[in-house]
């Protein structure tokens, strides 16, 4: 098989901005489904009973063997962007 | 490398250990194991999951009792690995990088080691804190950690001789939870990988000090040797391309060749759909990614590869399966299931001779020529897809299938599941630590011919021709093991523990363990006394998928508890 000869192509950009939406399906979609409308290996994050402060912790300090801690890996506003991001979850509406 | 006040073991310290699995010719004790141990992840180089051993045989099996156990601490996710045996001393490890020797015979504790971890960094990492093995040899006990280094433990002490760091964990954010495997002077292992933005290397380390002796890219191979061929990524891709090796491979003693599958590029998933040579995150076949690769043990050299999947885009690495060694008809084989649910049979070249599917849901491609070429690929762009099998979890799992030379069957636990996907594009995050990179949204489905389920076929390993099989509602997690005995154990996912006729799958003694298995199973001698060991606790990234799928007893299993069995007759 022909391989690709791409070294001319320019890299991918770094992302300039926080994209929550990207971040949440690079990381979180691989344990919670469709966007965290359904439940997956993680629980349904649509319509989540939890306070904003539970899930900002949750995300933020993770917990062992059922959540990784991501507060390492984004600030506190960013991970205050995918609260607001799982809060405004429909069910037949593509965020 | 960071070497301890601790001197290395000495040939004097070897002694005490008498066999072969620990002397100064540590290969020997693996190439020609003892029926009496169990000195490897797989067994032995020959990858079968198989013991001669027949003090427990399928005329005596339903006397089998449970003899001892040891509970382990702080069992997140369950007890994922495999234990070993040598000279009548058992050795496992447990999340959080523990790892235990115990009298196999009486289950008295001789030593426990606990690795010093960076506890922030674990709780970042995705698919962690289980470990899956560990390796044996020049008096040490070795194991890959969470943060990124390779670890030999006294195996007489349980002190740390040395420790070397292999991967940059703080920034990676992954290390190691596959087992080694010891080849000739060297520790061979495999980082993880495959959803993460970096080059997945296989390192091989001086087994007696420690030293880094090579590195293998997965990721594009090794710059400045035959083996580079970043000219197979578009543009930079290569840099975060994935790769990874994260289950032991094998060794072929004949033509001095390590065998190791490989994990699969990042991102998983690829919006750029059948336009994938020129377009999308990854342009091109993406080599050594979803590979089986051929190295030299002493010195990483690449020998040779058979891409299993070029461009994969659907996750179904190669990295998980054994690559058993297997003789018939005067010939001699390598015979790989893969994550795709495909059975590949290679000659011991690495050129494939025959290639059969193992599971009945399968739609990435129309079919996979025995030569290896895939035929009527599925290539999905950006956008909603429905139907995809096997699911990403695999058409067969990470946990070993075993070969019995008795009966001449290879034993698999297949599944029967499929998912709907929406395809999405991603950048790969970095900064400031590198983050998964999955590039789909996707739910578990039952596949359209019946409910998900599971089997375990007993086939011809070459042909492939099913001898017997069977069904399952909910497909067992656990590694299975075939005996010299004519028994094959079966480690279940609801905390069953089977034993079955390996001739025909009549079940013939069943003991519950109390919780699913993730791990997988051994036997060995003690003492004169055949005893047969699995490991409990459920949870793993496969395992978590059980409560959505199948409800209870998994949504309310625990995840946080393991448990060593350990059985012999009455």
């Amino acid at each position: 098989m022909a391989t690709a000869r791409a070294a001319d192509e320019a890299p991918a950009p770094a992302a300039p901005a926080f994209d929550v939406k990207n971040a949440f399906r690079n990381i979180c979609g691989f344990c919670h489904e469709d966007y965290g409308r359904k439940q997956g290996k993680g629980p349904q994050l649509m319509d989540n009973p939890n306070s904003d402060d539970y899930l900002f912790n949750r995300i933020r300090n993770g917990k062992p063997g059922r959540m990784a801690a991501f507060g390492g890996a984004f600030t506190d506003d960013q991970i205050r962007e995918i609260v607001v991001f799982i809060r405004k979850l429909k069910p037949n509406e593509n965020p | 490398m960071k070497r301890h006040s601790r001197k290395a073991i000495t040939t004097a310290s070897v002694a005490v250990l008498a066999g072969l699995a620990f002397g100064a010719q540590a290969n020997e004790g693996i190439l020609k194991r003892s029926a009496n141990d169990w000195p490897s992840y797989h067994g032995d180089y020959k990858s079968w999951h198989y013991s001669d051993l027949n003090q427990i045989n399928a005329g005596n099996v339903g006397k089998l009792t449970e003899a001892w156990s040891h509970v382990a601490s702080r069992a997140t996710r369950g007890l994922q690995g495999f234990p070993l045996a040598v000279d009548g001393v058992l050795y496992y490890s447990s999340p959080y990088n523990q790892v235990y020797a115990l009298d196999g015979a009486t289950g008295q504790m001789l030593w426990t080691y606990k690795q010093k971890l960076n506890e922030d960094l674990v709780a970042k990492q995705t698919h962690s804190p289980y470990n899956r093995g560990i390796a044996v040899g020049f008096g040490n006990v070795y194991m890959g950690t969470l943060d990124g280094k390779l670890v030999a433990i006294d195996a007489k002490t349980g002190k740390l001789n040395w420790e070397t760091k292999l991967v940059n964990s703080e920034k990676l954010t992954v290390g190691f939870t596959g087992a080694p495997l010891l080849v000739k002077d060297k520790i061979i292992i495999g980082s993880q990988g495959g959803e993460w933005p970096w080059r997945g290397p296989i390192f091989g380390v001086d087994a007696k000090s420690g030293k880094e002796a090579w590195k293998f890219f997965v990721v594009g191979g090794n710059e400045g040797t035959a083996s580079d061929r970043r000219d197979t990524w578009g543009g930079d891709s290569w840099k975060t391309g994935g790769g990874g090796g994260w289950m032991p491979g094998s060794y072929d003693a004949d033509t001095d060749t390590v065998w190791w599958g490989t994990g699969n590029p990042a991102p998983l998933y690829d919006w750029a759909g059948d336009e994938w040579m020129t377009k999308g995150p990854r342009p091109g076949i993406n080599l050594y990614t979803s590979s089986v690769i051929l190295l030299n043990p002493d010195t990483g050299e690449l020998k040779g590869y058979h891409q299993v999947l070029p461009h994969d885009a659907w996750d179904y690495d190669p990295a998980s399966g054994e690559l058993m060694l297997i003789e018939q008809g005067g010939k001699k084989y390598v015979v790989h299931p893969t994550k795709a649910g495909f059975v590949f049979v290679f000659d011991r070249t690495g050129k494939p001779v025959n290639v059969y599917k193992g599971v009945d849901n399968i739609n990435f491609v129309q079919d996979i020529k025995p030569d290896g070429t895939l035929v009527g690929r599925r290539d999905m762009k950006e956008g909603k897809h429905g139907n995809l099998c096997p699911a990403i979890a695999g058409g067969y799992s990470w946990n070993s299938g075993a070969y019995s030379p008795k009966t001449g069957l290879l034993y698999k636990v297949g599944f029967e599941w499929c998912m709907d996907l929406e395809v999405v594009k991603t950048t790969p995050i970095l900064e400031p630590m590198a983050q998964l990179n999955i590039g789909a949204n996707f739910t578990f489905q039952p596949p359209k011919d019946g409910p998900a389920r599971g089997h375990i076929r007993a086939r011809d390993p070459v042909s492939g021709k099913v001898k017997w099989e069977m069904k399952f509602k909910v497909p067992p997690h656990g590694g299975l093991m075939a005996t010299g005995g004519n028994l094959l154990f079966i480690p279940e996912a609801d905390g069953w523990f089977s034993a079955v006729d390996a001739a025909t799958g009549k079940v013939l003694w069943r003991h519950n363990n109390g919780q699913g298995h993730n791990g997988g199973t051994i036997t060995y001698m003690a003492k004169g006394k055949q005893y047969v060991a699995t490991v409990t606790g459920f949870g793993s990234l496969v395992g978590d998928a059980y409560g959505e799928l199948w409800g209870e007893p998994w949504v309310s299993m625990p995840k946080d508890a393991g448990v060593l069995k350990v059985f012999a007759l009455k």
